[in-house]
């Protein structure tokens, strides 16, 4: 079979680096002995990772390989190909086709009656497989922005994701990939914070509030049982930036919620989704669903994470085989609700920058809030100005993915971060809030690459500022 | 490989700043890092007890520490951590102070 | 007319059409055997909804930024379709109505119609030819079929009139044309309108039930600037 010629985006020689797995494998980590974290072993790969995707393909992704009619309206709609006009391999298309043309070789028919015919192809080996894993993980932030701009109804950021969970499989990953699901699987979260450090994180958090309210009756209640919010966070809050914990206990001291955090299970954030590994994803959630149900929590609300939303919310049920049972939603819904119940009372004039809003997609292309943030910033912010375009079809941070945790792809992401950078720039904001922490930081990254004057924030944060206190004393509802 | 060069040498950092070599790490990497990668022209007294903790926490445990762990040692409130580096803890200080780039989405 | 182009519009056309039919029918059990998940999550939208939304996104050109950015593609997409209909529709009407086509204008109507996707078709090609994305991904069938259309649209415009009698080449070569396309058009991409029903409604159905389809209250009509089609 003719190679094609590759990409010219230079991502796709990336080389496959497996020491931090060779490492796990010789210490012997129990998600490695137990088969959960696969380890790269080279060898027949080819064969398996034939077997996996003719084994796992579903019926919707199934007609996503076969329908694509490449009609290319779809490349238009993707960053990469937007910033980079004159590279065909970055259009979504030609991302997916490097899937497609291997299911039409091995498990569609056409391919196998006249393979050239239909540009069906097969893998040779692992150094193909590496390829594919560069295409997959390094030139795609599954955004699924192409996916609603394909007249077919083609998912291929689902279909992207779907060639990541055979390849984790296989160990074909890149190393921070591993790295990461590592972590979760072997502590629970993703960036190995142990138990201590997260209990003694929340009583400086505590304390810092205290300090601030100037009273003792905050508290952020740990493993407290039958509370009416279980209230979950994502590892770099506790890791590098509390703040937002603190801003979350405050909120819910005034409106008098009676919550709590769970000791174990914390985590709402969730690697799986980004490795395409639902074990992982169903290991993780599972977790968080559990806590809920061991201490009775009537709810379990998420702090602002976009893929940490997707998969708690919608996919974690799903992977972990777990009917819900108990409403889960994100934070800021909690606060809109507060807002409108009079809980809580904010002054605007305490936010005077300018804001602009930007869509995380996995909360608004893959999930259902898109009115919800807004609402709640008209409300706390003086001069909140919309991003275009917006909403479902706004453009991804380009940290999304995952891709944060990938630095040999980091290149090209700030390359193709033109579009974001142009994009924010256009609204004159000061200030550009997000309801997730992986756009935060892929935010920060186009900002400082680009010299934007802009500020990232979140929408407890802005929440946060325009609080009104009550006068000491005043406040009548209980308070725990 | 990307590199920034001090005084005719050679440092080899990965694409997003971090040192590619970490046990590399001198004082003079962390005034150079510090200036190419935070925008920071010289580091005062506070910055470095903020970088001397990360470091011998690192070279110790071999890990980054917590944000609680910087303010505990050196007895800064979280805010001041933010003023000294400007993009924070993880991809400022940690990065200053010579250690590879964090695990997760940061 | 000759017994072999009566043959050819009949028996011909009808075995042709009973191959299709029995491929599509293995292909739709070839689908089927794919497995599909149960969501276990409680709904916030509507799945039935988010499907017909997405069912219905053909006839919907604002619903995508894809085509309200390119309204010239999308009509193109119309008219190619069309063209396709009336020509299939000429294929049955010759044998089964002809009184139809001996009203004058009715042929016209079909030929203009088909004419026009016959130019589109032209336009697609050298599309397909030029632009260095679409000869990226282009397969030998898709080219193929598309070559394939267009010599059809055109053999259909020169039959369209039925008259046998000042030459049976015209309609020899359209019906020739129509059996050979209704036996390769299920191993070609042509068979994508049997998969469109089932892309669209499960990610409508999925999208749905998070309630991000369809587009709440807004229909998407704030996420557009004005002068946003210029660009
Ligand atoms: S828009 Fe859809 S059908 Fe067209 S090339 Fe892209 S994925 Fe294929
Ligand atoms: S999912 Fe997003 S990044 Fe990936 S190809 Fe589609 S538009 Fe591009
Ligand atoms: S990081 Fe944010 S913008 Fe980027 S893919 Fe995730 S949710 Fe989308």
């Amino acid at each position: 079979m003719k190679r094609e010629k590759p990409s010219s985006s230079g991502v796709v020689d990336s080389p496959l680096d497996a020491r931090t797995q060779v490492k796990a494998r010789e210490d012997g980590l129990p998600s490695v002995a137990e088969g959960r974290l696969r380890t790269y072993e080279p060898g027949d790969n080819r064969g398996r990772f034939l077997d996996l995707l003719a084994k796992r393909i579903s019926r919707p992704l199934a007609v996503s390989m076969t329908a694509c009619v490449h009609c290319g309206l779809c490349a238009e709609s993707c960053h990469y190909f937007l910033a980079r006009p004159d590279d065909p391999t970055m259009t979504p298309v030609w991302k997916a086709d490097q899937i497609r043309k291997i299911f039409k070789r091995h498990v569609d028919w056409t391919g196998r009656i006249a393979p050239w015919w239909v540009k069906a192809g097969s893998v040779d080996g692992d150094e193909d497989l590496n390829r594919l894993k560069n295409i997959v993980f390094g030139t795609c932030s599954a955004c699924r922005r192409c996916t609603y701009n394909c007249p077919m109804g083609v998912d291929t950021g689902l279909l992207v994701r779907f060639t990541r969970g055979l390849l984790t499989e296989l160990g074909i990953v890149p190393e921070g990939v591993f790295n990461v699901s590592r972590d979760q699987w072997e502590t629970g979260n993703q960036m190995a914070v142990t138990e201590e450090d997260y209990l003694e994180t929340l009583v400086w958090m505590r304390d810092e509030l205290r300090t601030e309210l100037g009273t003792d009756d905050v508290d952020i209640p740990v493993d407290k049982p039958d509370c009416d919010v279980l209230y979950t966070i994502n590892p770099r809050e506790i890791k590098f930036d509390p703040r937002s914990i603190a801003h979350a206990a405050k909120i819910f001291h005034l409106a008098g919620e009676s919550w709590t955090m769970p000791k174990w299970g914390w985590d709402q954030t969730n690697f799986g989704l980004f490795s395409g590994d639902d074990r992982l994803g169903a290991y993780v959630a599972r977790n968080v669903y559990e806590a809920a149900e061991r201490l009775r929590a009537k709810k379990i609300v998420i702090s602002e994470c976009g893929h940490g939303y997707r998969s708690t919310r919608w996919e974690g049920y799903t992977w972990a085989g777990y009917d819900q049972t108990r409403p889960t939603e994100s934070v800021v819904v909690t606060v809109k609700r507060y807002l409108e119940e009079g809980r809580i009372s904010v002054d605007p004039s305490r936010n005077t920058e300018p804001v602009t809003f930007h869509d995380s997609c996995n909360i608004a292309r893959s999930g259902d809030l898109v009115e919800e943030p807004r609402e709640v910033l008209q409300r706390v912010c003086a001069d909140f100005r919309e991003m275009f375009p917006n909403r479902r079809e706004n453009f991804c941070c380009t940290g999304g993915g995952g891709l944060l945790s990938m630095a040999e792809y980091r290149p090209l992401r700030l390359e193709v971060g033109k579009i974001k950078a142009d994009q924010l720039r256009a609204t004159g904001a000061r200030l550009v809030c997000t309801m997730c922490h992986n756009c935060v930081d892929g935010l920060n990254d186009v900002i400082k690459h680009y010299k934007l004057a802009l500020r990232v924030v979140q929408v407890l944060e802005l929440v946060s500022n325009a609080l009104v206190l009550p006068a000491s004393g005043e406040r009548t509802k209980q308070s725990s | 490989m990307p590199h920034i060069e001090l005084e005719g040498r050679r440092i080899e950092v990965n694409e997003e700043g971090f040192l590619v070599h970490p046990e590399e790490w001198t004082e003079e990497t962390a005034r150079l890092l510090a200036k190419a990668e935070e925008g920071l022209e010289e580091l005062t007294a506070e910055h470095w007890a903020v970088v001397k903790f990360i470091r011998d926490y690192y070279v110790e445990k071999n890990l980054a520490p917590m944000v609680r762990k910087m303010c505990q040692a050196t007895g800064f409130p979280l805010m001041k951590i933010y003023d000294l580096f400007p993009s924070g803890p993880a991809k400022g200080a940690c990065k200053v102070a010579g250690l590879p780039k964090p695990d997760g989405c940061v | 007319m000759s017994d072999f182009l009566k043959i050819l519009e009949n028996e011909v056309q009808l075995a042709a059409l009973a191959f299709l039919a029995l491929v599509y029918t293995v292909r739709l059990g070839w689908i089927f055997r794919f497995k599909t998940r149960r969501d276990r999550t409680a709904a916030v939208g509507n799945e039935r909804a988010g499907a017909g939304y997405s069912l219905m996104n053909v006839a919907m050109p604002w619903a995508m930024e894809s085509t309200r950015k390119r309204p010239g593609f999308y009509a193109q997409f119309v008219v190619f379709h069309i063209g396709v209909a009336a020509a299939i529709a000429g294929t049955l009407i010759i044998p089964y109505a002809p009184g139809l086509f001996e009203i004058r204008p009715v042929v016209i109507l079909f030929q203009a119609v088909v004419a026009a996707a016959f130019v589109v078709g032209l336009v697609r090609l050298v599309r397909r030819l030029t632009n260095p994305v679409l000869r990226r991904i282009s397969s030998p069938d898709d080219y193929f079929s598309l070559v394939l259309l267009i010599v059809w649209f055109a053999a259909a415009v020169a039959a369209l009139p039925n008259r046998p009698e000042k030459g049976e080449w015209p309609l020899i070569g359209y019906f020739g044309l129509t059996a050979f396309f209704l036996i390769y058009v299920p191993f070609s991409k042509i068979c994508h309108y049997l998969y469109y029903p089932f892309t669209r409604f499960y990610l409508g159905r999925s999208l749905g039930h998070r309630g991000a389809l369809p587009p709440k209250g807004t229909k998407g009509r704030k996420t557009r600037r004005a002068g946003e089609d210029a660009a």
